[in-house]
């Protein structure tokens, strides 16, 4: 029976706050007369700053269980916790600037995007297997609907189908690997499992969890659905899926890893198998990525090479052979954090430059053309300039918060011994220079396609995508504080 | 009071960029002005900096530093310093700057703003990447250098220049990134007292330790992007592309600084980091070195494009520096480096004089021209005293350059040196040959061509550009030794680094002079001042002995 204590509630404020804010959008929703909605977007984001300041309260304390070990409040949670706020914030703007020309801004949508959020937050917390899934549930069905919710045309239905299907598949998967994991060893916590140990079936259990994960990151093989799913579903809900769902899937991943199968025999089981993943999905998602004539598609595909570069870093968490040390491990926990962070607000900026340039209607083929950023260095400066300040992020090109990402994850790498694995790493991203820079050439170097049709500016999306592009280059300049609250929240790793 | 100049210099470009985002779209002649003015404080803060600089043999290694921490998390620190070559390096990056905006006045009449942006950012990521004393500065310095130039090439070039813009930028990018490895490899592997570091002294007395494996390794990886940078055969392909389509302001900057880049690579990264690996390849870096210098050569005497002639004239010539570079004495390290002012200088000034008649006849072609002198007397004037600096005539500066390369490396002890040095000399003639040929064909004979009878003479601005060129071209030709002075002890003190690992192979064979005669009676000087067969740290005591007591 789980006793709940007034501590437990207020180490939730962050959950409560998001989840707060859906109910009030679903309700005043209901009861809106006008067709006024210009409201929705600044609650969610206000909601949003509002959970990152409760997370961002919680830093540095110990770390602690809370519902009697479901769950535990640690630096780790809320620095990812902090991200997922940040990603919902940067969504929320996007969407206002997306939904209004479509006729489509509604309560739903906002309400649907917090309580993902929600899922996502409770996901980075979970100390328990059985806590994992339903925040993980949480999260996945709120996203499902999301992908759906630009109901018009074929694309969005087939998206949200194949992501449902897909999505409940790998639910499926976790929750079996769930399964063994008890059946081996009687227990669902991670110290638990921790701490009772066991053979192959523990160890088939891990490889299903692993496998179910690997769904939500989008590593290759397991990347399938993410091309058709990111280009079907509408911009900012892509945008949230490529940062929010991204971070908190890996945030859970450390924690599993590192919490119940930290111990030597297990980490040496699934370091080789985490990098041959990285492996694949660093190569996969950049060699696929190259052909891309669509924008959207290019960075569904880049998001699949960035989870490549992050499994490096959890790869490099491992306790195995020279990466005994526990400041190696740290380090790799550092180095994923920061480009989690990094990843998340280039990727956000990534998204709202595409959702500030796409045809409005999204119906014919084609919206994300690549033509559609052609001569916008002349019509449209300062957005050009940003997205080719967040292109040379993902790039990872100095100065930028790109660069010091990859900086922190092959310095981990390298530290822990896996220095071909940083080479293959230095090698796929100079495959994804290439596309990155297609689109700088597009902007700066092509002239617009005579008759071409103008998006019309809408500030909530210009304002993330500037705001972005200098949150980037400034990380990029000064990474200091960043990387000092990364390693911060290391320390404060529980279990 | 101690004034930061260093830093003052490497941002004061910066400021001038964020000056002129701030100025109105339209105002082309304000972003020009802006960027002139600023590209001239550069300039003056670059010889503030070269007078504050002590360039006394025993002064310290690197000075002007500054030291504060970046991202003390990870051992990475804003520190910058110079010895003398980035020293006479920066003072060619300072000069060429004013003139590169006063190339591109006229011809460059699209987006200006970007334009002028993209220099004065370029200014500031080439003078740092010059004055970093900490890897990650470095690479940061070094990358930054990459977007800025990509865009000159690929916005203002001329037809193909995305594919030129996109193959440069591969191409050094991937050179780039596995030193980006190494460096965190160095990292990981030198660790002294003071705990891991990203700092570039620290590193440099731990370094040298690596076993020869390691430093195999990290050596080709460092070798690689400089390499490519350079850049030396194999590697060159991306250059002749690059330096084509670039406007005449970007093919400046590229020969004149850029390729640099790489050669001070080698010398202040490459060498005194892994000194045993680089004894080792040394052999390959002389033979690419030649290779490159008859290549290049060979190449230029089969162009019709003017650009394109003078762009396989660098590679050529960068193989005299590395050349110069590998025979690791004193003479041919100080006639590399020696070599890499003058090539900036005579090639920065052979591509303004390009794009100066590309200005006027919208064409490249040599069989285009023809018999001009008469039309245009000062430009042909000028045009040959440049030829002539290029080809290494007495007088000019690269003689001096190309005479200490030969010399130093004919002296060295590398395996069958004279036969590097006597291969080299080929390329001297070769260069003779296209140079003079090239010349001839544009400028010589009967003006046949109608649009050629009335081809403009210089402009005061066209003057304003050349003028401080040839001047430099005279100065450094005649008065050499306050470049060398300030250039010879860092390069002895380079020297002995690699001595101290491999002091049979590395430096000038000894005369033969007894130890103990020279002892008792005073101590014999090379053109250098320094002798070059007893432990440095003796030699340097012996002659303060000498300073105190005449």
């Amino acid at each position: 029976m789980i006793h709940f204590q007034a501590a437990d509630v207020a180490a939730l404020a962050p959950e409560i706050l998001l989840s707060a804010g859906a109910i009030v959008l679903m309700v005043t929703e209901v009861f809106l007369r006008g067709e006024r909605r210009g409201y929705q977007a600044l609650l969610t984001a206000a909601f949003a700053a509002a959970a990152f300041e409760a997370f961002a309260a919680q830093s540095g304390n110990p770390p602690r269980a809370i519902f009697g070990g479901f769950a535990v409040q640690d630096g780790f949670a809320t620095f990812a916790g902090a991200v997922v706020c940040a990603g919902l914030f940067a969504t929320a703007l996007i969407g206002a600037g997306f939904l209004r020309p479509r006729a489509a801004e509604r309560g739903e949508f906002y309400a649907l995007a917090l309580l993902a959020a929600v899922g996502m937050c409770l996901l980075v917390r979970g100390a328990d297997l059985l806590f994992v899934f339903v925040a993980l549930e949480l999260m996945s069905v709120s996203t499902y609907a999301l992908v759906a919710y630009l109901r018009v045309g074929t694309r969005p239905s087939e998206a949200s189908f194949k992501y449902f299907i897909l999505g409940a598949f790998s639910s499926a998967l976790f929750l079996y690997g769930t399964a063994l994991c008890f059946g081996a060893t009687g227990r669902t916590s991670l110290s638990g499992i921790a701490a009772a140990g066991g053979g192959r079936l523990l160890l088939a259990g891990l490889g299903l969890i692993l496998a179910g994960l690997a769904f939500k990151v989008a590593a290759v093989p397991f990347h399938m659905w993410t091309p058709d799913v990111y280009e079907g579903a509408p911009t900012p809900v892509t945008a949230f899926m490529a940062v929010g769902v991204k971070a908190a899937a890996f945030a859970v991943l450390v924690r599993i890893l590192l919490s119940a199968f930290g111990a030597r025999p297990f980490a040496a089981a699934w370091q080789p198998l985490l990098e041959a993943l990285a492996v694949l999905t660093m190569f996969g998602g950049n060699l696929l990525a190259l052909g891309q004539r669509s924008v959207k598609r290019m960075l569904a595909y880049s998001s699949v090479a960035h989870a490549g570069y992050l499994l490096v870093a959890v790869a490099s968490t491992a306790r195995t052979g020279r990466a005994a040390a526990a400041a190696v491990r740290g380090e790799a926990v550092t180095g994923l954090l920061f480009s989690l962070a990094a990843y998340t607000a280039t990727t956000a900026g990534a998204f709202a430059a595409l959702a500030a340039f796409e045809r409005l209607s999204g119906s014919e083929p084609q919206p994300w053309d690549l033509d559609r950023f052609a001569g916008l260095a002349k019509r449209r400066p300062w957005a050009a300039a940003a997205t080719a300040m967040l292109m040379l992020s993902l790039a990872g090109i100095p100065p930028s918060a790109g660069f010091v990402g990859k900086l922190l994850v092959f310095r981990a790498a390298v530290d822990a011994g896996l220095v071909p694995l940083a080479i293959l790493g230095v090698i796929a991203s100079l495959i994804g220079l290439y596309y990155y820079l297609r689109v700088v050439v597009v902007m700066y170097m092509e002239p617009a396609p005579a008759g071409a049709p103008v998006s019309p500016p809408s500030w909530p999306t210009d304002l993330t995508l500037v705001a972005t592009a200098a949150i980037v280059l400034l990380i990029g300049i000064g990474p200091g504080p960043l990387t000092a609250a990364a390693a911060a929240a290391t320390g404060l790793l529980g279990g | 009071m101690n004034i930061p100049w260093l830093t003052i210099l490497i941002f004061l470009p910066m400021l001038g960029a964020v000056g002129v985002a701030l100025l109105p779209r339209e105002e082309h002649g304000q972003h020009r002005a802006v960027g002139l003015g600023f590209m001239l404080l550069t300039l003056g803060a670059a010889i503030a900096v070269a007078l504050e600089f002590d360039p006394a043999p025993f002064a310290p290694e690197f000075q002007l530093q500054t030291n504060v921490p970046w991202v003390p998390s990870l051992g990475i620190g804003y520190h910058v310093g110079i010895d003398g070559i980035a020293l006479v390096l920066i003072l060619l990056t300072a000069v060429l700057g004013p003139l590169v905006v006063l190339t591109a006045w006229k011809s460059v009449q699209t987006q200006v703003k970007e334009f002028v942006i993209a220099l004065l950012v370029l200014q500031t990521a080439m003078l740092g990447a010059f004055s970093a004393l900490d890897l990650v500065l470095f690479y940061v310095f070094w990358e930054a250098m990459l977007v800025p130039m990509y865009l000159l090439i690929g916005v203002w070039g001329s037809e193909r220049r995305i594919y030129a813009a996109v193959k440069f930028f591969i191409y050094t990018m991937a050179g780039s990134l596995l030193m980006l490895v190494a460096i965190l490899y160095l990292y990981y592997a030198a660790v002294g007292p003071a705990g891991r570091t990203f700092d570039f002294p620290e590193i440099l007395r731990l370094a040298p330790g690596l076993p020869l494996a390691a430093q195999r390794w990290l050596f080709l990886a460092f070798a690689l992007s400089f390499a490519i940078k350079v850049p030396m055969v194999p590697l060159h392909t991306w250059l002749p592309d690059a330096h084509t389509e670039a406007p005449a302001a970007g093919s400046v900057v590229l020969a004149g600084v850029l390729l640099k880049m790489g050669a001070f690579g080698f010398l202040r990264y490459a060498f005194p980091l892994f000194p045993d690996a680089a004894a080792a390849f040394r052999p390959l870096v002389a033979t690419l070195a030649v290779v490159g210098i008859v290549y290049g050569a060979l190449m230029c005497l089969a162009q019709r494009d003017m650009k394109r002639l003078v762009a396989y004239s660098s590679v050529s010539h960068l193989g005299f520096v590395m050349l110069g570079l590998s025979a690791m004495t004193v003479e041919g390290l100080t006639g590399g480096v020696y070599q890499m002012l003058n090539h900036g200088v005579s090639t920065g000034a052979l591509f303004v004089l390009v794009g100066l008649l590309y200005e006027r006849r919208h064409t490249r072609a040599m069989a285009d021209y023809g018999g001009i002198a008469r039309a245009a007397p000062a430009l042909a004037a000028l045009w040959m005293l440049v030829t002539l600096a290029s080809i290494g005539l007495p007088g000019t500066n690269g003689f001096v350059g190309e005479f200490l390369i030969l010399a130093g490396s004919w002296n060295s002890r590398i395996g069958g040196a004279p036969w590097f040095a006597a291969v080299g000399a080929i390329g001297v003639i070769l260069g003779a040959v296209y140079m003079l040929w090239m010349f001839q064909r544009v400028f010589l004979g009967p003006n046949r061509k109608a649009e050629n009878q009335t081809i403009a003479d210089l402009s005061g601005r066209e003057w304003t550009i050349l003028v401080p060129l040839a001047a430099l071209i005279v100065v450094m030709g005649v008065h050499p030794q306050p470049f060398l002075d300030r250039i010879e002890p860092s390069v002895q003190r380079l020297v002995d680094r690699l001595g101290a690992h491999h002091g049979a192979e590395v430096g000038t064979p000894p005369p033969s002079i007894d130890r103990q005669e020279l002892i008792l009676h005073p101590v014999p000087t090379t053109p250098y001042g320094q002798p070059p067969h007893l432990p440095p740290q003796f030699l340097r005591r012996l002659q303060e002995l000498r300073r105190h007591h005449p």
